[in-house]
């Protein structure tokens, strides 16, 4: 787990650029499994936040009446 | 000898003369000059003619009426002009000229014609009106502005006044429970220092008329005679230049005297001017109502309207943020069906190429080449590639794929085809 502070634009970009070296097929084979790793990483996490943020405006918009 | 009389027998002859010259009954215009009752109910006047723009007086006489008929006289003068006999008054009179011998010449008043002196007093108001209006002073009190809430009220009045007495009531005990406060200027309401009195307590007034919303004159309460005192023309005057609204209240049915017509607004009596401060104080109250009930419905609307702003920035943003979240719930889920799909692509294009490339391998494999049928000839350990290389009897390996074959060369023939290639 990253210590960093997750960014959701960051690592949209970052898996963005991922898919585009493997469909092009521009990606080193040796470094394949390495960056499908890290691009599934990143969505997971992204879809974690994603979560998260909408159980929190629920929350908001529930306190709001 | 001349006839010597006695005083006593002169004064008949004098007598006897004026009844002959004089029997009747005149009506005769006059003035008072002095007029007073005496305890027997009697009433003594001396009566003159003095022209109004004369300094001096052009005639003068002794007048009685006695007592019974006084009494009915003054009743009937009084009702009519609501004055009473006083100096100053000019009167219609029906007269006989008496003479006394111990008393001297008086004239009986035995009638009298209030509408003359009514007439009079109307006249001479008439002269102030004018005067007034020429001036051009005559409307300036009644042009001030009226303050809404007439709270600190300058009264002029008698202390001692029914009228005062009336007011001050009126005042304090309103039924709405509005607190008025007034201060009394002591002043004489009648009589000859009326005028002087009612001047002096206008201008203390005026000189603090800062402290004051309103001025209010006013007696009677009971006594509804001698207004005229009122219709004079430096009060009128006073009033029209005083700095604030005068009201009047000096209890007058029938008519307005000169500083009522003058003043801010008359009132009938003393309790109809308290009536009249007090009402305006409930119209002030209920136009701030009417102000208060305003604001309240416009502020009301104006929260409504904010509300309703607040409430649809709600909706948008609730809108606005569930569209952002299944669009951005989308293009994740997308990522991961496109980094699924991709890979596999990725590798599936990896394993073809190598699978590509391992068919050409087995294809040029030499152990799969010998095994087609091709074969590998050397001489000497060295591989044979022309004919060229080879001559009659040499002896020549021969590879196949299961083993060796040694051989002698007999003869060797060169391929037309070959040349072409050469």
């Amino acid at each position: 787990m990253a210590k960093k502070e997750f960014s959701f634009n960051k690592a949209i970009v970052e898996i963005e650029d991922i898919l585009r070296d493997i469909e092009s097929g521009e990606m080193d084979v040796d470094k394949l499994a390495l960056n499908v790793k890290r691009a599934s990483e990143l969505i997971k996490q992204c879809q974690k936040k994603l979560r998260t943020t909408e159980e929190e405006i629920s929350g908001i918009f529930k306190d709001l009446g | 000898m001349t006839e010597r009389l006695t005083l006593t027998e002169l004064q008949l002859i004098i007598k006897d003369s004026l009844y002959m010259a004089l029997p009747d009954f005149y009506w005769v215009i006059a003035e008072i000059s002095e007029i007073k009752a005496n305890t027997s109910g009697h009433c003594y006047l001396e009566l003159i003619d003095k022209p109004a723009d004369e300094k001096h007086v052009r005639a003068r006489i002794k007048a009685v009426i006695w007592n019974n008929r006084y009494r009915f006289l003054k009743a009937l003068f009084e009702s009519s002009t609501g004055e009473s006999l006083r100096e100053g008054m000019k009167i219609l009179v029906k007269t006989k000229v008496e003479y006394h011998e111990l008393y001297g010449l008086s004239l009986v008043i035995s009638d009298i014609d209030p509408a003359f002196t009514i007439g009079e007093m109307a006249l001479k108001r008439q002269m102030v009106i004018r005067k007034l209006e020429e001036e051009g002073v005559f409307s300036m009190n009644r042009e001030l502005e009226f303050p809404m809430v007439p709270r600190r009220i300058a009264v002029i009045s008698s202390g001692k006044a029914a009228g005062y007495g009336d007011f001050m009531n009126h005042l304090t005990g309103n039924s709405f429970g509005y607190i008025f406060y007034t201060a009394l200027f002591e002043t004489a309401m009648q009589g000859t220092e009326t005028e002087e009195s009612v001047i002096s307590s206008l201008n203390r007034i005026a000189d603090h008329a800062d402290l004051f919303d309103v001025v209010v004159i006013i007696r009677g309460g009971g006594s509804q005679t001698d207004l005229s005192w009122f219709d004079n023309y430096n009060i009128a005057y006073h009033v029209t230049q005083f700095p604030i609204p005068v009201l009047t209240g000096i209890g007058h049915e029938k008519d307005l005297s000169v500083t009522d017509m003058v003043a801010f607004k008359p009132l009938k009596t003393p309790t109809a001017t308290a009536d009249y401060l007090i009402e305006c104080f409930a119209n002030a109250e209920s136009r701030l109502n009417e102000i208060s009930t305003g604001i309240m419905e416009n502020t009301r609307q104006i929260l409504e309207e904010w509300s309703r702003m607040v409430e649809s920035f709600l909706s948008n943003l609730n809108l606005a943020t569930r569209l952002m979240s299944d669009s951005n719930r989308k293009t994740v889920e997308r990522f991961r069906s496109d980094l699924v799909s991709f890979t596999y692509n990725f590798l599936k294009r990896i394993k073809n190429i190598c699978g590509v490339h391992e068919n050409t391998l087995a294809i040029l494999n030499p152990e799969n080449v010998l095994r087609r049928g091709y074969t590998i000839t050397s001489l000497n350990g060295k591989i044979v590639k022309s004919i060229r290389q080879v001559a009659g009897d040499d002896v020549i390996n021969t590879q196949f794929s299961d083993g060796k074959v040694t051989s002698k060369v007999i003869e060797k023939t060169k391929d037309k085809r070959l040349k072409k290639q050469e």
